[in-house]
């Protein structure tokens, strides 16, 4: 999660496509010898390309509207949406939180092979793309289901938010299949132009295609997203949200329970007390009681304190005396107050 | 503090994880601890070793340790017995050999003397870790600290000898 953390950064919009579009022109510069000799593959099978991308194509449409239709049953999006978000961790190897969002740019098949032909996408986009075409196409169901599902269930002002921004992504969708439905099959030397000229390519099928793709990763990633319950870096504000059970990655730190204090850093935080194995609440993850990094539950340091006082991590003495102990305890719910802001971003 | 006055509220995806064996007592707070080591246990057992509860007590549990190769324990399977305290994990559980063994640091009531389990015990150690730690001395004896000094002086005398009538021992006790 480490790494999707670094891409939900709010930053602002403008920043982030200008970064996004630098990147991508030295990727691009840097790739060109790679993307000759794809582009002498990719010619040679060009004939067989076209052929599926129709296929696909139409494939694609359907899964559009497959999904339209299903607005209503949550709980059997959130399925496919795992299904899709799984398949995808098979093939790329990556599981990711954002990454169904991510595959966005994929959702057009052409715009995939568009990338696959150009290179000009993310490394990222490409290795999933140039994988089986099945297989993306089992990602953009999950992506766009999962959307949907959040259409579904309009009781808070989060829900609200993201059901507008998958209203924009879908018409942005929208627009990208009617690009397709242009004569693509006539378009092979344009294709071969466009690596060598850099992203100034002419093609007007091609650069719509191109622009729409960082458009829709930085909108997806951006700052245009409302929070997530789950997201690591949710104002810690923000209201609880009672549905977070309809998210789908709510137990994805349920690894973290086998490692009691390994991990001190203070960015993750063990989700259980590693003593007792109760789940830790706020004020339990916001208590450092010793400096060797080893946390646990209030009732148990207490527990601990009382008797020999040692701690379990480390096996020093805790620093206080037990006539201090009421006062470290009392001292945690002050530090509860002054590590909020840091806890803030530990939290998740 | 037994009951530690926290629901505990997710004894039963507990129990789930853990699989076949279901709570037939209540769920106190060294309960929750032992059913959830007894998950990681059968998750992921150490090496040679495996434990259990021994009937539907969830604080009386069976262990076997396997003699590790190269010893002159190998090849033996060794039964321990593992009680609980009621404050487990702030006190440490007893573990007692049922399998008689020729080593210096286990009486013949089958007690031994380990350091974690008693004033080294830390709450964050598990059934696992002390497993392993027995283990460990099994390969490696401790003679300076001996429940049987006749032993520990033959171990650091006459090391060969030692060895073989522990070989013997473990060929007539332990399979």
């Amino acid at each position: 999660m480490d790494s999707d953390s670094i891409n939900t950064t709010p930053s602002p919009s403008a920043n982030n496509c200008k970064d996004f579009s630098r990147k991508k022109r030295r990727s691009a510069k840097l790739k060109q010898c790679k993307l000759d000799a794809r582009r002498e593959q990719w010619l040679s099978q060009s004939a067989v390309k076209n052929k599926g991308c129709c296929k696909e194509g139409t494939n694609g449409g359907d899964l559009k509207q497959r999904a339209q239709g299903q607005t209503d049953c949550l709980l059997e999006n959130l399925e496919i949406s795992r299904r899709g978000e799984a398949n995808r961790g098979r093939e790329t190897g990556l599981v990711k939180h954002e990454s169904d969002s991510e595959s966005l740019p994929s959702n057009s098949p052409m715009n995939s092979i568009l990338l696959e032909g150009t290179g000009s996408g993310t490394s990222f986009t490409n290795s999933s793309s140039s994988s089986s075409s099945t297989s993306s196409g089992g990602c953009c169901s999950g992506s766009i289901t999962e959307e949907e599902g959040d259409d579904g269930c309009l009781d808070d002002w989060e829900a609200v938010a993201d059901a507008l921004a998958a209203d924009d992504d879908k018409r942005e969708m929208e627009r990208n299949n009617n690009n397709r439905e242009n004569p693509f099959l006539g378009s092979t030397p344009e294709h071969e132009q466009n690596p060598q000229l850099g992203l100034k390519g002419e093609g007007s099928d091609l650069r719509n295609a191109k622009l729409e793709c960082p458009r829709m990763v930085q909108r997806v990633t951006g700052s245009s997203r409302a929070w997530r319950a789950d997201d690591a870096f949710r104002p810690q504000s923000l209201p609880n949200l009672s549905k977070q059970r309809s998210f789908p990655n709510t137990d994805r730190h349920f690894g973290q329970r086998g490692v009691p204090w390994m991990r001190s850093s203070p960015f993750t935080v063990p989700s259980s007390c590693p003593i007792c194995y109760e789940d830790l609440d706020f004020t339990d993850s916001s208590f450092f009681p010793c400096l060797c990094g080893f946390r646990l539950c209030l009732f148990c340091h207490k527990r601990i304190l009382e008797e020999d006082g040692r701690c379990p991590g480390c096996r020093k003495q805790y620093e206080q005396d037990p006539v201090e102990a009421e006062a470290s305890i009392q001292e945690g719910s002050l530090t509860f107050r002054l590590a909020r802001s840091s806890s803030m971003f530990a939290r998740s | 503090m037994i009951g530690g006055g926290r629901p505990s509220s997710s004894s039963a995806a507990v129990t789930a994880a853990g699989g076949t064996w279901v709570s037939t007592t209540s769920v106190s707070a060294s309960g929750k601890r032992i059913q959830r080591e007894m998950s990681e246990l059968n998750a992921d057992p150490p090496l040679h070793c495996s434990a259990g509860p021994k009937g539907d007590n969830l604080y009386h549990w069976v262990a076997t340790i396997i003699g590790p190769p190269g010893t002159p324990y190998q090849g033996g399977i060794f039964f321990l017995d593992i009680t609980f305290p009621s404050d487990y994990p702030f006190k440490p559980p007893k573990v007692v050999f049922k399998t008689r063994i020729y080593h210096c640091n286990v009486d013949a009531a089958g007690n031994l003397s380990l350091d974690i389990l008693k004033d080294s015990w830390s709450p964050a150690l598990t059934v696992s870790k002390v497993l392993t730690a027995i283990r460990a001395i099994f390969t490696n004896p401790d003679p300076y600290n001996p429940l049987i000094s006749g032993i520990a002086r033959l171990y650091l005398t006459e090391k060969a000898k030692h060895d073989e009538i522990a070989a013997e021992w473990t060929l007539r006790f332990a399979k």
